[in-house]
């Protein structure tokens, strides 16, 4: 400090402030300066870890919706106005929707393959690997295993942990909604835990063949420590009227 | 850092703080749109599938 004072005295008797400023600055800052520089960069980090967060948490849940909405409405556009005409079973748009009031978030539509790509489009998507699922439209008996998003991507699994034992789970096709109750729920598992996407998911308690329901996410929130699964099993089906009444379950 | 940057934007105050802010919006759309894409795969926050991998 006291050389800065010396040298804006000397400054100002000798009439030329510019040059004589410079010099303290580079004889003493060359540590305070890589400190300085060294803490701008700690603060823009730090910054842009907070950037991130936003952008998981939110930026990405803006973008995946916006798509699946789109996705959704071309859906039921199809079927709407596909009754004869040819491409109205264009699984690549999506196969239907789940309907799950315990988890309070709308409809959301179900598309095949668990990839990055298509969850992240915020989209439940159906298994077709490591176990490929049985789709209930095709009327055999099995498991129609779904995974979804727990945080971000629209983030549509997020309520998973809401789910309990006798809640309903709709799967809604353009011919029939689907009505299944939960009857198991596995708060923890490891991710290498593919025999939950069983044909007869034995960890859930059950031992025979039936219509089957698997809802996967990650847990705990925000991480992607282990997988919470959720069994539910068919109970009824129930035709789509001209209306498309929902069943009483979602009311 | 950003105290060099600020001395070398053209400008009076107000200029440069325009094109401070104009920069920073930069920074933060190319982050959001590409970096943060790219980097998020290879972070294990998100993945929610069961597998044998």
């Amino acid at each position: 400090m006291a050389a800065t004072t010396d040298d804006t005295d000397n400054a100002e008797h000798t009439d030329a402030p510019v040059p004589a400023p410079a010099p303290p600055r580079r004889r003493g800052g060359k540590i305070a300066l890589a400190v300085s520089v060294f803490g701008e960069l700690l603060i823009t980090a730090g910054l842009v870890l907070g950037l991130f967060v936003v952008y998981s948490l939110w930026w990405t849940n803006v973008v995946a919706d916006r798509h699946a909405d789109r996705q959704g409405d071309k859906v039921r556009d199809n079927w709407a106005g596909g009754d004869s005409g040819p491409g109205s079973l264009d699984t690549l748009d999506g196969i239907g929707f789940l309907h799950v009031p315990a988890m309070r978030n709308g409809e959301v539509l179900v598309e095949k393959g668990t990839s990055t790509k298509i969850l992240n489009d915020g989209v439940a998507g159906y298994y077709t690997d490591p176990v490929k699922a049985t789709l209930p439209t095709s009327g055999k008996k099995g498991n129609f295993t779904l995974a979804a998003h727990r945080d971000g991507h629209g983030a549509k699994f997020h309520n998973i942990d809401k789910l309990e034992k006798g809640d309903p789970i709709v799967f809604e096709t353009k011919d029939d909604w689907y009505v299944y109750k939960v009857f198991a729920v596995l708060p923890e598992t490891s991710k290498y835990n593919v025999e939950v996407l069983g044909a007869v998911p034995e960890e859930s308690g059950t031992k025979k063949a039936g219509h089957y329901i698997t809802l996967t996410t990650c847990t705990p929130v925000y991480t992607s420590r282990y997988r919470y699964v959720v069994w539910g099993e068919l109970e009824r089906v129930q035709k789509v009227d001209a209306d498309r009444t929902p069943p009483k379950e979602l009311d | 850092m950003y105290g060099w940057i600020w001395r070398h934007l053209p400008g009076n105050a107000l200029v440069r703080a325009l094109v401070s802010i104009v920069l920073v919006l930069a920074v933060v759309y190319v982050l959001f749109q590409y970096v943060f894409p790219w980097a998020e795969p290879l972070l294990p926050f998100n993945d929610v599938t069961v597998d044998n991998q």
